[in-house]
């Protein structure tokens, strides 16, 4: 027997709603033209499922057995999609809706997680101690950033933990 | 003098301070005073809020666009990925008027509010913009003459165009950091893979061998169709990526010469006579050589 696609409306039903409220309001609007696909950077280096097909796969209610796929970590945000996408579905809101759907699920990529904790405690994601290396080059050895100013941290640390991120346990 | 907020958001500096300090060198010279955003956080990047919660990544941007807004100033920015997100967030709160009523919920338990007042400027468009090519070239003391440069314009301020209140004719076909570099002197000629991705960003922390294989095809087609004498770029991950992988490369055995990079504002200042120790002092591929070159006695550019 062939291996083909069973569609369940409930299952696709399920997955737009899902994808809609995460932020990714024009996934109805796609005819699968692949526009958005063929200027893909992420498609271009290898990651399958991105854009065109990420999307189809929704619309065939195949969002729980994507929750593992790691092609949408690859997606560098650039939007060139949402520049070309003729019909106005913006792909890269439904590629990052479909990362807030795993995120949630804590199916992120583990490359996130040293990205979230210094968000957390320092509000950068990328953060290093450079006070050395600012002095040598003229610098104050502080950078006037949350780094060193414990009330941007008690801020950023407040906005964090009361959002829906502070009850993934991440902090 | 026209003030605006700098926002230095993480890779620059943590990272790269000399082109931190390539900022504050070069604006004054052109009339534009920095101003400290003391407290900036990280805008957020791709990988963190925007990738969990949207209403928290934009409670996150627009607390950084309010410290440019309690200043009565609009926000500047080096770094692409900054760019886009926050202008990305302040078109999601400003396009909808319930989830700019939830943001300002959130920001109440740090006691800010989001009003939009202050406007988002990268600093190419700064410098294309506000001060322009002609005031670029007067305030030069070395000549970028003979010299050729590939450039690099980076994704985040080309799209989506729809939400930027600062465009590209073409955004498939970016001239701002072209015409910019010309105004240093350089020949900037084309090559195909212009606007090309350089793989940096969430294809690099997901998967370092697919992004190389993107970097390689870029480095490549700048090598092989313009063979330049350095690369100039406006996006502070672009340049990261081209100075620390091109190393990798090397030590593979996959190229066999390396290609000096550097930040635009990087250039200008040393174009402007500033000390390369402050403002091009941090970097893995070697760049002494065009750094002596673009400084030498024979570039100087009379006055009289």
């Amino acid at each position: 027997m062939s291996d083909y696609i069973k569609l369940d409306s409930e299952k696709i039903s399920e997955g737009v709603k899902t994808i809609t409220e995460l932020g990714g309001h024009g996934i109805l609007k796609c005819v699968q033209c692949g526009a958005c696909s063929a200027v893909c950077p992420g498609v271009k280096a290898g990651f399958p499922v991105l854009c065109r097909l990420l999307i189809k796969k929704v619309l065939d209610g195949q969002l729980e057995e994507m929750i593992e796929e790691s092609s949408s970590w690859g997606c560098q945000a650039c939007n060139r999609c949402t520049e070309v996408c003729p019909q106005g579905v913006r792909p890269q809101e439904v590629v990052f809706a479909f990362r807030r759907y795993q995120a949630n699920e804590l199916a992120f990529s583990t490359s996130a997680i040293t990205s979230q904790m210094n968000l957390h405690s320092y509000g950068h994601a990328v953060f290093s101690d450079a006070r050395e290396l600012r002095k040598k080059v003229g610098l104050a050895p502080e950078a006037p950033t949350s780094a060193y100013n414990e009330k941007a941290q008690k801020e950023i640390q407040t906005l964090l933990e009361n959002s829906p991120m502070g009850e993934l346990g991440l902090y | 003098m026209e003030k605006l907020g700098l926002y230095l958001g993480c890779n620059i500096p943590f990272k790269a301070p000399d082109i931190e300090q390539s900022f504050r060198k070069t604006f004054p010279v052109l009339g534009i005073e920095v101003e400290d955003l003391e407290g900036a956080t990280c805008c957020p990047a791709w990988g963190t809020a925007p990738s969990f919660d949207l209403d928290t990544w934009c409670a996150i941007s627009s607390r950084n666009i309010i410290l440019a807004e309690d200043k009565n100033i609009d926000l500047m920015t080096g770094c692409n990925s900054c760019f886009g997100i926050m202008s990305e967030a302040k078109h999601f709160i400003e396009d909808d008027p319930a989830r700019k009523k939830r943001v300002n919920e959130n920001l109440k338990a740090i006691d800010r509010e989001f009003k939009g007042t202050s406007n988002i400027y990268h600093i190419s468009h700064v410098l294309y913009e506000k001060v322009g090519p002609e005031k670029i070239k007067e305030s030069l003391v070395y000549s970028l003459d003979g010299l050729k440069a590939a450039i690099q314009p980076g994704c985040h301020i080309l799209w989506p165009s729809d939400v930027y209140h600062v465009k590209e004719k073409n955004s498939f076909f970016p001239t701002i950091l072209k015409e910019l570099t010309q105004a240093l002197g350089a020949e900037v000629p084309h090559y195909s893979r212009l606007e090309f991705c350089c793989g940096m960003g969430g294809m690099r922390s997901t998967d370092v061998e697919k992004s190389l294989k993107l970097f390689t095809d870029k480095l490549m087609s700048m090598k092989e169709e313009i063979d330049p004498d350095m690369i100039v770029t406006t996006c502070s991950s672009c340049f990261l990526q081209f100075d620390m992988s091109q190393q990798i490369l090397k030590e593979r055995g996959m190229i066999d010469f390396t290609i000096p990079v550097f930040y635009y504002t990087q250039v200008l200042a040393l174009a402007q006579g500033f000390d390369p120790a402050q403002v091009a002092a941090i970097s893995q591929t070697p760049r002494d050589a065009v750094i002596s070159e673009i400084q030498s006695e024979k570039r100087k550019i009379n006055k009289g």
